[in-house]
């Protein structure tokens, strides 16, 4: 894992720091002050990023397990101990349910697919081709456009009169309805999240393809592996880590997801699109259940803990 | 590898069919653009080639809409995304340099603690930071609006992993020559860390240019609103022409486009080592 990794990392690079500065068993009182005073300084030069992330991400994390637990009541502003009462109200609902449903199906088709896609996308723009750069960074471009930008081009495109109907009708295909019904809208917004992210988790795939040394494709050469064998016997699993990453945080972002939501679709038609995050931002600002929307907080962040937790499990043993 | 020829043929049309289809919205909303208020459905039903190629338009959707409060919110998202890079580097710099070449008790334990931090994804925990925010006194201001991206643990990483690659033989010198750490860092780490400082000043950037969550929970007012909620806000009027949604995602689209167009290449670079590296 990443921090394991990280700290092997430092242990070797700065072995000649050790030495000078360390603190040894039998350090003399001179050198015990200077391991003081760099301790020191490296706090110091560390205290405003400590600081920053301790206050813009640990404590909102403990505030929303605190607050899960509370009732404020909207009269008074008061708040009080509740114990589980948030939660229950959330598991016995069946809104929430199909919150849940909603953005299990719409990640368990999403993440795959743009993982397969950006790999696939990887695996061409990473040959040797003309312009190649050019075509990689077309490829790359939606990467930058915010993602409420990318809901709105979407939107317009998706109109009964937008790009892909006059697409359909070229082609000869009948117009499709895409956000207004309820069977496509969450397919329209997985299109458009997929596009805006193909060419982000492609840089990282192309990455992993440049770690697989040459003389691993010489000598399947020499062997007279063809491209397919070589793609899959080589370049794939090679690759399994780069994927796995790209899964894992994929599926984060995804989990994540709201902008497209909160912008054209309102969780609807009929609650087909209602992702969690639309779902706790509707109950915490729209309907004021500031505990409750606090508790379906710690329950999605809970929930990715679990999913990246599996996902990074299954991933391993695979490769083992 | 060698391939043949045939194979480089079809190789080249799959990628090109790809770019171009990957990019054809950007482009079809970039000739929208042009056509006066809703006129761009004109070419669209049946598909005219005036829907892909930019004559005959003008740029009236565009004057409209820098008329409006999107302006507004153009400069609100410029600044905060230059505060942002500004502050974000001053306070991950340091981090990262006294993580990669100053060995001091419990540095594991810190590194280890940014890492794990910086794997929080920041809109979970906006919702109830917004709740601080408003006890702190924070909210609808702008720096309600800046400080939550400053926390960025992956800038500190990749400027970390940078940062250890520069040989310490040259840090050494340096300490020969009398230089202080604070100065041996000004002036000759980050000279050599362009790369390192571009790349991680870029996803600083992009954290705030595609932000939308955050801003919408905190800049409420109009003045303090950013670019991408002012037009989202726009596009919900139904008196608003169409014309001008698509020069304000044009807009948003291409800024961030320039800025990849010199520095994709560090941009990228940076984004791997936050993948593959750790």
């Amino acid at each position: 894992m990443r921090p394991a990794t990280a700290t092997r990392r430092t242990a070797r690079s700065t072995g000649r720091a050790v030495r000078r500065t360390g603190p040894r068993p039998s350090g003399s009182g001179r050198r015990r002050s200077r391991t003081v005073r760099t301790t020191l300084v490296a706090f110091a030069m560390l205290s405003p990023a400590l600081l920053a992330l301790v206050l813009m991400r640990v404590v909102p994390m403990i505030s929303a397990v605190n607050q899960s637990f509370r009732h404020v009541s909207l009269a008074t502003g008061d708040s009080e101990f509740d114990g589980l009462a948030n939660y229950t109200h959330l598991l016995t609902d069946p809104g929430f349910h199909s919150v849940l449903v909603v953005t299990l199906v719409f990640n368990l088709v999403l993440n795959p697919a743009i993982v397969v896609l950006s790999t696939a996308l990887a695996l061409l723009t990473a040959q040797r081709l003309p312009l190649v750069g050019l075509w990689r960074s077309m490829i790359f471009v939606p990467a930058a456009v915010p993602g409420a930008v990318v809901a709105l081009i979407w939107s317009t495109a998706l109109e009964p009169d937008g790009l892909v109907n006059a697409l359909l009708e070229f082609v000869g295909l009948p117009p499709q309805p895409f956000l207004t019904s309820s069977s496509q809208a969450a397919f329209s917004i997985g299109i458009m999240v997929t596009w805006g992210a193909l060419g982000y988790w492609m840089i990282f795939v192309i990455a992993g393809l440049k770690d697989i040394p040459d003389s691993l494709y010489e000598a399947a050469a020499l062997d007279g592996a063809g491209w397919w064998r070589r793609l899959v016997s080589i370049t794939l699993p090679l690759l399994k880590r780069p994927m796995a990453f790209v899964l894992i945080a994929c599926t984060v972002g995804s989990f994540l997801l709201f902008a497209p939501v909160q912008i054209l679709t309102k969780g609807g038609p009929n609650g087909s699109t209602n992702l969690i995050m639309f779902d706790i931002y509707n109950r915490t600002y729209l309907l004021g259940d500031v505990g409750v929307g606090q508790a379906e907080v710690v329950i999605l962040m809970l929930l990715l803990a679990v999913i990246v937790a599996v996902q990074f499990r299954l991933l391993r043993e695979e490769k083992a | 590898m060698r391939r043949s020829r045939g194979g480089t043929i079809v190789l080249t049309t799959a990628a090109v069919f790809a770019a171009l289809a990957v990019f054809l919205p950007v482009w079809w909303v970039f000739v929208s653009s042009t056509r006066p208020g809703n006129s761009y459905v004109e070419h669209m039903a049946p598909l005219s080639w005036l829907a892909f190629v930019p004559v005959g338009g003008d740029l009236t959707n565009y004057s409209g809409l820098l008329s409006g409060p999107f302006l507004t919110g153009l400069f609100n998202s410029f600044l905060v995304a230059g505060l942002t890079i500004a502050f974000g580097l001053a306070i991950a710099v340091p981090a990262a340099y006294a993580l990669a070449t100053i060995d001091f008790p419990g540095r594991g334990i810190v590194f280890t603690f940014i890492v794990l931090v910086a794997m929080i994804p920041f809109d979970a925990i906006a919702i109830p930071l917004s709740g601080l925010f408003q006890d702190w006194g924070l909210s609808d201001s702008y720096a309600g609006l800046v400080l939550p991206a400053l926390a960025n643990g992956f800038a500190i990483f990749v400027l970390r992993q940078f940062f250890m690659g520069i040989p310490s033989e040259l840090l050494e010198a340096a300490e020969v020559d009398g230089l202080g750490r604070i100065a041996t860092l000004w002036r000759i780490v980050l000279p050599l860390s362009k790369p390192a400082l571009i790349g991680a000043g870029m996803m600083l950037f992009l954290s705030q240019w595609q932000a939308y969550l955050w801003p919408l929970l905190i800049g409420t007012s109009p003045e303090r609103q950013l670019a991408p909620i002012a037009l989202a806000n726009l596009s919900t009027l139904f008196t608003v022409d169409l014309g001008q949604i698509f020069a304000g995602s044009f807009v948003l689209t291409i800024i961030p486009m320039i800025l990849l167009l010199f520095f994709q290449k560090q941009y990228t670079e940076s984004l791997s080592t936050t993948g593959l590296k750790g």
